[in-house]
């Protein structure tokens, strides 16, 4: 079962997504912000998939980013941005960092899904 | 206990600020997305129920079975509306809880005593706390209204006396 490791500093938000990836049969790890993310990383997990906010307090979605790129284990996980921006400045940040997709909020279920399992490894 | 005019207004600021910050508590409970989960829940759990009862009645009575069936597409096709407005009640509480966010810190700004007026938080700054497009349009559209006031008025001010126009 594929893991994701979703990183929102809303806990209605988290715990909304482990429920839409759960209910489509994923396993799900979640932290509330970049910082933690990291945390949660380096003790070993190894998402299938980041589903990563912008905005967070301590270390925002572009900071995990260039720091989950610089990660050995994460330098190749797809990374899906979900956030209220809708695009512009910190979309252009949030590509250069490495993200591989984004999603503005509010997004559909169906639509996450489908984007997950765009980039989801073959197996 | 008595202000003077500008304490006064860093009060306010500060007031606003705490006022706001409990609206914000308010909204992030997701007591209506918690509803809407334990209902689609509820409405799977009855619907397994109705399934069951359709399978131990599928010779007994052929129509019962068919209603039971009926019903169970009917919940799945509830359950999913529900899931997706929980979602997307979700969503808007966090971009509703980001933009209150944001208030509150430009509110804070504006109460603190130790920085002079003028520099405690400028358009750009405020500018700077926005997350989505929508406070960005929100903040061009109340710039012009503005400008377009402030330009209004200066011309009143500077109509000459008696002048109707």
């Amino acid at each position: 079962m594929p893991a994701i490791l979703v990183l929102d500093d809303s806990a209605t938000m988290v715990m909304s997504l482990s429920r839409i990836l759960k209910n489509a049969g994923y396993e799900v790890e979640s932290a509330s912000n970049g910082k933690e993310g990291m945390a949660k990383l380096a003790g070993g997990l190894k998402p299938s998939v980041i589903l990563t906010d912008i905005n967070m307090p301590q270390m925002d979605g572009i900071a995990f980013i260039k720091e989950a790129r610089k990660a050995a284990s994460t330098r190749f996980t797809p990374i899906i941005v979900l956030t209220t921006e809708s695009g512009g400045q910190k979309r252009d940040e949030a590509r250069a960092a490495g993200a591989s997709a984004w999603l503005t909020k509010p997004t559909e279920p169906n639509e996450l899904l489908t984007a997950l399992k765009q980039l989801l490894p073959s197996k | 206990m008595l202000f003077d005019a500008e304490a006064g207004e860093y009060l306010v600021c500060a007031v606003l600020a705490a006022q706001v910050g409990e609206l914000r508590g308010r909204i992030d409970t997701g007591a209506t997305v918690e509803l809407l989960w334990q209902t689609t829940d509820v409405l799977s759990q009855l619907s397994g129920l109705v399934a069951e009862l359709a399978k131990r009645c599928s010779d007994s009575d052929p129509n019962l079975n068919e209603e039971c069936n009926a019903a169970v597409a009917a919940e799945a096709e509830i359950t999913r509306s529900l899931e997706n407005l929980a979602f997307t009640q979700a969503q808007r509480n966090d971009f509703t809880c980001q933009t209150v966010d944001c208030v509150v810190t430009a509110l804070e700004r504006l109460a603190a005593t130790d920085a002079p007026v003028g520099a405690r938080l400028s358009p750009n700054d405020l500018a700077a706390l926005y997350v989505s497009e929508d406070q960005r349009q929100v903040h061009d559209a109340a710039t012009r209204q503005f400008a377009a006031a402030a330009l209004r008025n200066g011309a009143e001010r500077h109509k000459p006396e008696g002048s109707a126009q």
